[in-house]
C-alpha cells in the first residue's frame, strides 16, 4: 500500500515467518505469497470484472468508470440534479431557532378554561401512556399551570397573543401559526437534531445544507448557509448548541452552515495580520491550493475540494463580510424598528438585521440560534425577559422584510424544538410555576415566501396537551418548507449507506397544503 | 353445401355408435344447457356474498392450471398417438379429467367472482370463455370415440383446435384480469408495437382544466379504476368518470358533496392499512397522504367537475395565474455561460423547466454593473423573467434596454440611482408583476405611467418621495407600500 505522504513512521515491513506464531499459520502464510497463487487470483479477478463489464447494468458501470476516472466525479454535482423542480415561491428562507422549547401555552396558545382548572391535575386520559422525561416521571402530581399571562386579540384575523409579545401581535396578519407541529423525541438533543436534520441521531445534513446543496448559492462572496448565534443570557436554562446542527453530514462539507461570532470579529482572523498585505496573503493561498491539488491528485478525496473552495470562500469573505457587518449606512428608520439594542453585536435584534442584510446580498438560508427557552422553572421570572429579547426583533424582522419588498420570496421561519407541558414541574405557587418538555404539540410559525399568511393551522385540546386535528409532524414541516423553496422532499435525495437520504427520513412524509398560499 | 352436406353425414354416423349414445349425448345437453343459464340464475350483482364462498373462490387461480394443462396435452397425444397407440388411449381418459377441473375451475371462479362483488366486461368475457370451453371440451369427449373408430375424420381435430383458441382467448381474459390489459404489452419492444399497431397507451391528458381533471381524476387511474373501472368492476363502484363516481356503487353514494367525513370513499382510502375494508384493497400501493389531502379538499369544496382551483391547495409548479412561459432558449446555453464567465453576472434558471425562464443576478458584481453590463444581456431579454438589479450601478439609462425584457414578471431597482422619469418605457411590460423601486429618487407623480399596468401588484417604495402617499392613490390593486 502507499503511504501517506504525511506519515513519518517509516516502519520496516513484518517479517511474518519469523513471528512467534503456530507453524500451520506460518504455512499458510507461506502458501499465500506463492506466484503461482498471486497469477492464479489475479486471472479470477480479472475473468470476474471481465465478465461484470459485459454484464453489469449501464448505471453501474458508468458508476464505476466515474468512480475510478476521478474520485469528486462519482459525487453527484449540484449542477446535476436540475433544481429548483417547479418555480418556487421563496428564493431563501430564515430561520429563528427558539433553542429549548418555548412554552406554547404561555406564548401562542390560548387556553382561557385552564383558569378554572389551577392546581388540579391533568386527567389521566390526556396523559394517557405518554413517557415523561426524568425529571417529571417521578412526580406524584401534574397540577395544571393556567398562563400567568392574558392573551388579547390581534390583526384582522382576530389571533390570539400573549401579552408577552406585544410586537408580534401587530404582524399576525402575515403569520402563518401552526399550533399542531409534533415531534417524536422528548429531550433536548434529539429533538434539535430532529427538526433540524429530521434525524434524532447525528450525522444527518441539516435543512440548510440540504438546500444549499440543492440550490446552490446566490452570492458567490459569500457562504450559501450562514448561522447566526444569540448571545447567552446568563440568567436563562441555556441548552447547548453544537455545530452538528448546521453539519452537511454526509453531503461535502462545503454546504455546511458557516457560523459567526456572537462577540468580537464576526469571522475570526478575517483582516490580514499586521505585515501581510492582500498580495502576500494572495500568493499563500495560491500555493496551499497547489499543495491541495497535489494532495487530492495523490489520494483523490473529494473532501480535498471542500477545502480548497472554502479557502477561496474566506478570502472573498474578506471584502464581503466587512460589508455585510458595516451598519452605519442604515438609516434611522432602521433603529426605531428594531430597537437600539440591535446596534450591539450578539443580540436577537442584531442578528436578526443581519439576516436581513444577508436576505438583500442573496445569502441563500439563513439561521439564527436564540437559546434559553428551557424554563423548567421560574416561568414567570425567566419569560419576560425571553419575550422581550426575541418579540420586537421578530417584528422588526417581518416589518422590514415586508416593507423593502423582500418577504415575498422570502420564507421565514420561528420554532423551537418542541413545546412545554400544561403541568407544572416542580412547585406550582400562584404566581410561579415551571414547565416540562412537551412534544406532542408545540407551536411553530412561518411568514412570506409562499405560506399563506393571516391564519392558524391545527388545534389542540383544551390543555394543550394533544393535537386534535390537522396535526404537522416534523417531517411534513420540512416537506412545506422545501416545497416553497421549490424542492420536492421525494426527489432532493443523497445515496449514502445504501439508502436514498432525505431530509424528511424513510417515513412517508407530505407538504401541508393548508399551510401554503 | 358439400361440407354441410359432410357434416350432417358425419353426425348421422354418429350416432348409431353405441348404444348408450342417446343418454349420454341427452345429459351432456342437460350439463350445457345448466352451465349456460348459471349467469343468469345466479347473477353476478356486483355485491359481495359470504365470506367461506369467496374462500372457496380464491381457489380459482390455483386450480384453473390444471384443466389447462390437461387440455394442451390432448392434441400432443393424439398427435403422438400415430406412433405409439397407447398415447392415443391416455388422450380419451386425459380428456375426460379435463372435463372434470374445467368444471372445478369453472365452479370455484364463479364463486370468487360472484362472493367477490365483480362484474365488468372483462369478467363477464372470461366467465362465458369459461363456460363456452366446458361445454366444447364436453362436446369433444362426446365426439371422440367415433373419431377413433374412424367414423368421423375432420370433425374432431376441429373442434379440438376451437377448443385450444377458446383457451387462449378466456385464459387471457383472466390474465388481464389479474394482471390488468396492458401486462403482456406494457415492456413490448416498440418496433413490434408498432408492428401490431397496439396503441401505446399514454397517459390521457385531461379533459378540462378542472381540478377534477387535471388531479383528482388521474389519482383514480391510477390506484383505483384497476378493479373499479370498465374492465372490472368491485363492488358495482365506478370511478372512470364523473357521473359514475357521483352514482356510487352497492353501497350508495362514496361522495358526499361538501362532507368529507361522510364521503364512504374517503373513509376507506384513510383506514388503517391492515383494515379488512381498507382501500386499495390487497395490497395495492395506497394513495399517498398528498393525494388524500387533495380528494378531501376537493369533496369539501363542493366535489365540483368544474371547479378549476380549490382554496387552500397548491400544487407544485401551478400558479394562481398560469405564467406566461418563455421561449426554448437551450441553443443559448454555451453563450450564457461565456457571457456569465465574462463579467460575473449570472442567468440563473427559475426552475428545471425550461420555459420558466432565467432570473437575471447580478448580486457578485453589483458595483460594477451598469448599463453597459446590462445591455449586453439584452439578446436573452425574452428569456429573463426577473431582474435582479438592486444595488447595481445603472441609471435611467437602463429603462430603454429593459423595456426589451418582454416576459419581465418581477424588476429590482432599490437602492439604485434610477429616478423614475423613465418609468413609461415599463408600461409596455405587459407581465410585470412586481416592482421594487426602495431607496430611489422616485416621487409620486412619476408613478402615474404605471397605472396602467394591469398585472403590477406589488409596488415598493420604501424610503422614497413617493412612499407617504403608497400606491393606493396610484389606483394598483391590493397595493400598499408593502402588498
Amino acid at each position: 500500500m502507499k503511504q501517506h505522504p504525511l506519515c513519518t513512521d517509516c516502519e520496516q515491513a513484518l517479517d511474518v515467518l519469523a513471528l512467534p506464531v503456530p507453524a500451520e499459520l506460518k504455512r499458510e502464510w507461506a502458501e499465500l505469497e506463492t506466484r503461482r497463487r498471486f497469477l492464479g487470483r489475479t486471472g479470477k479477478v480479472l475473468g470476474w470484472a471481465a465478465l461484470a463489464s459485459l454484464i453489469g447494468d449501464k448505471s453501474l458501470s458508468v458508476e464505476a468508470h466515474a468512480a475510478s476516472d476521478a474520485g469528486a466525479s462519482a459525487i453527484p454535482s449540484r449542477a446535476d440534479l436540475k433544481l429548483p423542480y417547479f418555480a418556487p415561491k421563496a428564493k431563501r428562507a430564515i430561520y429563528l431557532f427558539m433553542s429549548g422549547g418555548p412554552p406554547q401555552i404561555d406564548m401562542w396558545d390560548y387556553k382561557p378554561n385552564l383558569a378554572a382548572l389551577f392546581n388540579q391535575d391533568v386527567p389521566e386520559s390526556v396523559r394517557g401512556t405518554q413517557q415523561l422525561t426524568g425529571m417529571t416521571a417521578g412526580q406524584a402530581r401534574f397540577p395544571i399551570a393556567p398562563s400567568h399571562w392574558s392573551f388579547n386579540r390581534y390583526g384582522k384575523s382576530g389571533t390570539w397573543v400573549s401579552d408577552l409579545m406585544p410586537y408580534t401581535g401587530r404582524i399576525v396578519d402575515d403569520l402563518t401559526i401552526i399550533k399542531s407541529t409534533n415531534t417524536d423525541a422528548i429531550n433536548h438533543e434529539p429533538a434539535i437534531m430532529l427538526m433540524n436534520t429530521g434525524n434524532m441521531n447525528a450525522g444527518k445534513p441539516c435543512l440548510g445544507s440540504w438546500l444549499a446543496y440543492g440550490l446552490g448559492s446566490m452570492n458567490d462572496n459569500l457562504p450559501t448557509f450562514m448561522v447566526l448565534q444569540t448571545q447567552l443570557n446568563p440568567k436563562e436554562n441555556n441548552q447547548p448548541v453544537s455545530s452538528r446542527l448546521w453539519s452537511s453530514g454526509f453531503l461535502s462539507s462545503e454546504y455546511a452552515g458557516v457560523g459567526l461570532r456572537s462577540s468580537g470579529d464576526l469571522v475570526l482572523y478575517l483582516s490580514n495580520p499586521d505585515g501581510v498585505d492582500g498580495e502576500v496573503r494572495r500568493k499563500m493561498l495560491d500555493a496551499v491550493r497547489e499543495l491541495n491539488q497535489q494532495t487530492y491528485e495523490e489520494l483523490g478525496d473529494p473532501e480535498t475540494h471542500a477545502r480548497i473552495a472554502q479557502y477561496e470562500m474566506a478570502y472573498r469573505m474578506q471584502t464581503s463580510v466587512p460589508e455585510l457587518a458595516d451598519l452605519s449606512r442604515e438609516p434611522k428608520s432602521t433603529w426605531e424598528l428594531y430597537g437600539e439594542e440591535a446596534k450591539r453585536s450578539g443580540t436577537f435584534a442584531y442578528n436578526c438585521l443581519m439576516a436581513r442584510r444577508m436576505a438583500e446580498r442573496g445569502v441563500r438560508f439563513t439561521q439564527v440560534y436564540k437559546r434559553g427557552w428551557d424554563v423548567h422553572g421560574d416561568v414567570t421570572g425567566v419569560l419576560p425577559q425571553l419575550c422581550q429579547e426575541t418579540d420586537r426583533a421578530c417584528y422588526a424582522l417581518i416589518t422590514d422584510l415586508k416593507q423593502r419588498g423582500l418577504l415575498e420570496d422570502t420564507l421565514v421561519i420561528w420554532a423551537g424544538e418542541f413545546g412545554r407541558t400544561v403541568y407544572s414541574q416542580g412547585g406550582l405557587t400562584a404566581d410561579n410555576y415551571g414547565r416540562d418538555h412537551h412534544p406532542r404539540c408545540f407551536t411553530t410559525w412561518m411568514a412570506g415566501g409562499g405560506s399563506r399568511p393571516g391564519i392558524t393551522y391545527g388545534v389542540t385540546d383544551d390543555y394543550s396537551y394533544n393535537v386534535v386535528s390537522d396535526p404537522v409532524p416534523v417531517r411534513d414541516f420540512n416537506a412545506t418548507i422545501l416545497h416553497c423553496l421549490g424542492i420536492d422532499h421525494n426527489k432532493l435525495t443523497y445515496k449514502f449507506q445504501g439508502l436514498d437520504q432525505k431530509l424528511t427520513g424513510p417515513s412517508p412524509a407530505s407538504v401541508v397544503q393548508g399551510l401554503l398560499a | 353445401m358439400k361440407l354441410l352436406e359432410s357434416a350432417v353425414g358425419s353426425f348421422e354416423r354418429l350416432l348409431p355408435q353405441r348404444k348408450s349414445a342417446p343418454a349420454s349425448w341427452f345429459a351432456a345437453l342437460m350439463v350445457a344447457a345448466a352451465l349456460l343459464l348459471l349467469p343468469f340464475t345466479l347473477r353476478l350483482d356486483g355485491k359481495p356474498h359470504a365470506d367461506w364462498l369467496q374462500f372457496l373462490g380464491r381457489f380459482h387461480p390455483l386450480v384453473v392450471h390444471v384443466p389447462i394443462g390437461l387440455i394442451v396435452l390432448v392434441p400432443l397425444l393424439e398427435f403422438a398417438g400415430d406412433a405409439r397407440p397407447s398415447l392415443r388411449e391416455a388422450a380419451g381418459f386425459v380428456l375426460g379429467l379435463a372435463f372434470v377441473g374445467c368444471l372445478a375451475a369453472l365452479t370455484l371462479g364463479y364463486l370468487l367472482s360472484y362472493a367477490g362483488g365483480d362484474s365488468g366486461t372483462d369478467v363477464t368475457r372470461h366467465m362465458w370463455g369459461g363456460i363456452g370451453l366446458t361445454i366444447s371440451v364436453l362436446a369433444c369427449m362426446l365426439v371422440r370415440p367415433a373419431w377413433t373408430s374412424g367414423s368421423v375424420q375432420r370433425l374432431y381435430p376441429a373442434m379440438l383446435t376451437c377448443t385450444l383458441l377458446l383457451l387462449a382467448w378466456t385464459a387471457h381474459q383472466g390474465g388481464s384480469l389479474t394482471h390488468g390489459r396492458n401486462y403482456l404489452t406494457d415492456y413490448m419492444p416498440a418496433l413490434l408495437k408498432r408492428a401490431l399497431t397496439i396503441g401505446v397507451v399514454q397517459a390521457k391528458a385531461p379533459a378540462s382544466n378542472s381540478f377534477y381533471a387535471r388531479h383528482i381524476d388521474p389519482i383514480f387511474l391510477r390506484k383505483c379504476v384497476e378493479c373499479h373501472g370498465e374492465s372490472k368492476t368491485k363492488g358495482d363502484l365506478r370511478l372512470d368518470s364523473y357521473a359514475l363516481l357521483m352514482e356510487g356503487g352497492k353501497d350508495g353514494p362514496v361522495i358526499v358533496s361538501g362532507h368529507s367525513a361522510a364521503s364512504l370513499l374517503l373513509k376507506r382510502v384513510t383506514l388503517p392499512p391492515k383494515h379488512k375494508r381498507f382501500m386499495p384493497a390487497e395490497g395495492k400501493p395506497p394513495l399517498t397522504a398528498e393525494e388524500i389531502a387533495w380528494i378531501k379538499a376537493w369533496i369539501e369544496q363542493g366535489a365540483s367537475p368544474t371547479a378549476i382551483r380549490l382554496a387552500g391547495i397548491h400544487i407544485g409548479g401551478e400558479d394562481d395565474e398560469p405564467l406566461q412561459p418563455v421561449g426554448d432558449y437551450s441553443k443559448l446555453i454555451p453563450g450564457i455561460l461565456a457571457l456569465e464567465n465574462g463579467q460575473g453576472a449570472k442567468l440563473l434558471p427559475v426552475s428545471n423547466k425550461l420555459s420558466d425562464g432565467l432570473i437575471l443576478n447580478t448580486v457578485d458584481v453589483a458595483a460594477s454593473f451598469g448599463d453597459a453590463q446590462l445591455a449586453r444581456f439584452e439578446k436573452y431579454a425574452p428569456y429573463i423573467v426577473e431582474a435582479e438589479l438592486g444595488r447595481t450601478a445603472v441609471t435611467d439609462a437602463c429603462f430603454n434596454t429593459l423595456a426589451t425584457f418582454t416576459h419581465l414578471r418581477a424588476l429590482h431597482l432599490e437602492g439604485t440611482r434610477v429616478t423614475g422619469a423613465g418609468l413609461r418605457t415599463l408600461a409596455g411590460l405587459s407581465q410585470l408583476r412586481y416592482l421594487n423601486l426602495s431607496n430611489t429618487k422616485v416621487t409620486q407623480a412619476q408613478l402615474a405611467p404605471l397605472r396602467s399596468m394591469k398585472k403590477l401588484r406589488h409596488l415598493y417604495l420604501y424610503n422614497t418621495p413617493a412612499q407617504p402617499a403608497s400606491i393606493a392613490d396610484a389606483g394598483q390593486p391590493e397595493g400598499s407600500n408593502a402588498r
